[in-house]
């Protein structure tokens, strides 16, 4: 399929976790902060499926961590946002502040 | 914290490992283990295993979907085909051919238009996600014809068990069913053209255009 460069809402808030988690972007993180500033309870597989349709588009790039005993001897997947991730991000809000700005409904104006 | 509680459900982590596509499958197990141990529930990690094998599987279909299409067009093309197929060696005089062609054509040829029957849909659909190739819809068309044959040989090993049959309403002579559920045959005409086209589409070339942007 024709990749698509744009980004689905899911894939837009995984994406912008990474990116404020810098270098500690793993699953547990993006999903908690997800959580906390989002006020989205996603489950680990839906995160691992958004980055990995992240990572088909080259939006981001991962690496193996050390295993843990707290994890069973499982290594963590970290994940590092790539620039064409960032020219996403940033068409991304240029598309959507241009779709909100002028709305009265949306500003509180109500004509 | 005892060793029961600190301990995530063995049979869960086992589903995860067998049953979940992808390839994240240890990064997602020791995050869950992780996220166990701080203090979610049992019932928390049954839901969040389930919740990630449905993920992945609908991933699968999504990334597959050529395939998808292809098998539910030929499991599909048999209820319309079959009587059409059935009399194409009859009008082109195939059972005239001497023998063993004329065995042959009766035994093979139904396989052979239903394995081809469902190729275009394949081509539609692959020339739309941009990853034709004519060489992996002839390996396709090839093993498919295969699984058929084979398959219709195997179920040839069932008159052998003749409590297993029974004949058709109207025409006992010629044909018996199987006491099968319904879907069975379905279910295995859907199989044959899924792994026929998985085995014959697999296309190494975007197996590692993934792996060098994933490095990149």
């Amino acid at each position: 399929m024709p990749e698509r460069s744009y980004l689905g809402e899911m894939e837009l808030m995984v994406l912008l976790a990474v990116v404020r988690l810098g270098d500690d972007a793993y699953g547990v993180p993006i999903s908690k902060e997800l959580l906390n500033l989002a006020g989205r309870e996603v489950a680990l597989g839906s995160v691992y499926a958004a980055l990995d349709r992240l990572q088909e588009k080259g939006f981001v790039t991962s690496a193996l961590g050390d295993p843990t005993p707290e994890r069973g001897g499982r290594a963590k997947r970290y994940f590092r946002v790539t620039p064409a991730g960032l020219r996403a991000l940033r068409m991304t809000r240029t598309a959507l502040s241009n779709l909100w700005s002028g709305i009265p409904l949306l500003e509180g104006k109500r004509s | 914290m005892s060793g029961q509680k600190s301990n995530p459900p063995r049979q869960a982590i086992w589903l995860l490992q067998h049953a979940c596509p992808g390839s994240d499958k240890e990064a997602l197990t020791g995050d869950l283990i992780e996220r166990f141990r701080e203090g979610q529930s049992r019932v928390w990690f049954w839901k969040q295993v389930l919740i990630a094998i449905a993920v992945g599987v609908l991933g699968e279909i999504r990334r597959h979907w050529p395939h998808f299409s292809y098998a539910i067009a030929g499991t599909a093309m048999p209820a319309f085909l079959w009587k059409t197929v059935e009399g194409v060696p009859a009008v082109l005089h195939w059972y005239a051919l001497p023998w063993p062609w004329s065995q042959l054509a009766f035994e093979l040829s139904r396989p052979a238009l239903l394995a081809l029957a469902a190729l275009p849909v394949l081509a539609a659909a692959l020339v739309i996600n941009g990853s034709f190739r004519w060489v992996g819809l002839l390996q396709t068309g090839m093993i498919n014809l295969a699984l058929i044959i084979l398959g219709h040989y195997l179920l040839g090993l069932l008159d052998a068990f003749p409590w297993l049959l029974r004949p058709v309403p109207g025409n006992p002579y010629l044909f018996t069913i199987l006491i099968l559920p319904p879907p069975s045959l379905e279910l295995l005409f859907f199989s044959s053209f899924l792994v026929s086209a998985w085995l014959g589409c697999r296309s190494p070339r975007h197996a590692d255009e993934f792996e060098r942007r994933a490095r990149s």
